[in-house]
């Protein structure tokens, strides 16, 4: 991976204290985000450590946190985050994503502006292409958290509320059912609410992270094609990405029509454009969802009397694999389908399967605590709610940093539930509520223990690979 | 050269309640070593200071300084009240732990200037700010400090 690299300089009138603590935060900060910086100070003793013209120009962004002229001319052209050197002290993070999600404006110094518009785009041209190549694996991963990061809240929000409606009873959302509850359906239907725009807003924020404010537009329109297919959060990374790429597209596509156009371009021909192709792309894409959905189904149904170890595997690896998602769905709707023809051990491992992975995510944060943001740590606690309540979702903000490492052990620890549910026989005669449902589960005891152990077991390979990334070194103070 | 920071400079159980107290206390304890000539010169400096924007930053330390013809030796004066001060620091936390860097008005010498830059960088450090809460005694604290100030890591 590529590294960014910034350049900063720090002043405060004085040049004593203050200077050299801006400069030593952002410093740290930097080394915390996996970020090259080079800090110059403007102290009492003169300037130090400072800057050369090369590395102003390979640099990403210019921070200046300083209370006194830094001399910010030689700036020309670069992205440039200007604050006082309070800030650079409290609050470096903030400035150095300022330059990493390119939020920051590019500095332009008067006289210089004449020659700036070719020169810019010229420039920005050369580098976007050779950093393109060289930081893929990078953008790749600060995109998709982008999206997880706006998608958390809604998870939490909406998960916590579906749960609370399940305490008057599994059913107590359907009208039709003596135990509906007003109360109980309002609040099922507004976590259902914020649930529902979950995929819809991991796909809208991943594709503003590639392209802005155009891509958010067509990437929620992509987000929301995905949901209404049933493809899950995974189709919802797919729409994001190809959304962002879509505008990216257009941008280039768009490049020649005369500059007097630009506002009728992003108020106009994006959205229009955007929306279409991301319906142009997705719709087809929905199709074998469908037919992988059906198929699965009969697959399911037909191998449901054969050993319990490779059923477990099959329906734990299904179960894991996209959380909500078509593999996962295919699986549910089987286990209610063969709920209603009078199996009950089938539902019994698929609700295991789905148990555990929000299980796991919130084991991990308690048990590896360290090596988890605050937030992460806070929405693993949710996770214990929500795994308790058969909301497989709430693992997904964490599956989605980084999918092609956590699914597999998501899977693993699901599967492993599920095979010891079937070795032990247990019986679940209801379809969703997780642990809820416990009094009316033959064998409630084993089915918790199957649970338990699949997420323990997961939940430390999962806790040991973040330990992995993180050098062994907490995250957080 | 002369340490900056000695036991002397050091008082951890400061009953001052104020910012003026803080001051004063300080000033106190430069007049007594032979630090400065002037208690007064001192308060108003760190006054002046304070007010073009505070020195607090976070988890009760702030950095009080000041640049004065009252001063005659650069050094390092810690205070430690009982009790926390509303400093305006950046976390809004009371402040109470002041690490004071005071200089005289002609310091020639970048050494003892680039030693409190130093100290400046080492106080961003958590672990860094931890061990010099754990410290029990001026002695234990006045060794920690020295530590910070002469192991000057570059860039």
């Amino acid at each position: 991976m590529v590294r960014r690299k910034i350049v900063a300089a720090t002043g405060c009138p004085t040049g004593i204290a203050h200077t050299f603590m801006a400069a030593e935060s952002l410093k740290k900060a930097a080394e915390e985000m996996d970020i090259d910086i080079k800090v110059e100070t403007h102290g009492q003793v003169g300037i130090e450590n400072g800057l050369t013209e090369e590395e102003i120009r390979e640099a990403d962004g210019v921070i200046v946190a300083a209370d006194k002229d830094v001399n910010t001319e030689r700036f020309h052209g670069k992205r440039l985050v200007e604050v006082p050197v309070a800030r650079g002290i409290r609050d470096p993070k903030t400035l150095i994503k300022q330059i990493v999600n390119e939020e920051a404006s590019i500095h332009h110094v008067k006289g210089h502006t004449v020659k700036t518009e070719t020169d810019d785009s010229k420039k920005d041209k050369i580098e976007s292409v050779s950093k393109g190549k060289k930081n893929i694996i990078h953008s790749i991963y600060k995109n998709l958290m982008n999206g997880v990061s706006h998608m958390l809240p809604f998870v939490v929000g909406g998960g916590v509320l579906i749960a609370i409606s399940f305490l008057f009873g599994i059913h107590s959302a359907d009208p039709n059912h003596e135990t509906y509850n007003e109360f109980a359906a309002f609040l099922n239907k507004t976590g259902g609410l914020a649930f529902s725009l979950m995929v819809p807003i991991l796909a809208a924020f991943i594709a503003e992270s590639i392209a802005k404010r155009p891509g958010m537009v067509v990437g929620f329109i992509g987000g929301l094609l995905a949901n209404d297919g049933g493809a899950g959060f995974l189709g919802g990374i797919i729409a994001g990405f190809a959304a962002g790429y879509i505008i990216i597209l257009l941008q280039l596509l768009l490049k020649k029509l005369p500059q007097s156009l630009n506002g009728l371009k992003s108020i106009f021909l994006y959205p229009l454009l955007g929306i279409f192709l991301i319906g142009v792309v997705m719709t087809p894409l929905m199709v074998p969802v469908q037919e992988l959905n059906t198929s699965m189904m009969e697959f399911l149904s037909n191998i449901q009397s054969t050993n319990p170890l490779l059923l477990g595997i099959v329906v734990g690896a299904m179960s894991g694999f996209d959380m909500g998602g078509p593999f996962n769905k295919a699986a549910y709707l089987t286990g209610t389908a063969l709920l209603a023809e009078g199996n009950l051990y089938f539902m019994a491992g698929v609700s295991a399967a789905c148990i555990a992975p929000p299980l796991i995510i919130a084991f991990a944060t308690v048990f590896f605590r360290r090596y988890f943001t605050k937030e992460e740590q806070n929405a693993g606690l949710v996770n214990f709610v929500l795994g308790s309540t058969h909301i497989t979702e709430g693992a997904i903000p964490f599956a989605a940093k980084n999918p092609i490492v956590v699914i597999p052990i998501i899977m693993l620890g699901s599967s492993i539930a599920a095979v010891l549910t079937y070795m032990f026989g247990v019986q679940v005669p209801a379809p969703h509520g997780g642990f809820l449902v416990l009094p009316v589960v033959t064998g409630a005891i084993k089915w918790v223990f199957s649970i338990l152990v699949g997420s323990l077991v997961g939940a430390v390979i999962y806790g040991l690979y973040r330990k992995k990334i993180a050098n062994n070194l907490p995250v957080e103070e | 050269m002369k340490k900056m920071i000695q036991p002397e400079f050091i008082q951890l159980y400061a009953t001052a309640s104020s910012q003026r107290g803080v001051f004063q206390v300080i000033a106190d304890i430069a007049i007594e070593n032979n630090i400065a000539s002037s208690a007064d010169e001192v308060v108003k400096g760190l006054q002046e200071r304070e007010s073009q924007s505070t020195t607090g930053f976070q988890d009760g330390f702030a950095i009080p300084h000041t640049q004065s013809e009252a001063i005659t030796k650069p050094a390092i004066v810690i205070v430690r009240t009982e009790t926390g001060i509303d400093w305006e620091s950046f976390d809004d936390k009371p402040a109470f732990f002041f690490l004071s860097l005071l200089i005289p008005k002609e310091e020639a010498g970048t050494t003892h200037l680039q030693a409190l830059s130093s100290l400046s960088r080492v106080l961003m450090d958590n672990h860094a700010r931890q061990k010099f809460l754990d410290a029990q005694t001026n002695e234990e604290l006045a060794e920690l400090v020295e530590q910070a100030i002469t192991s000057r890591e570059d860039n």
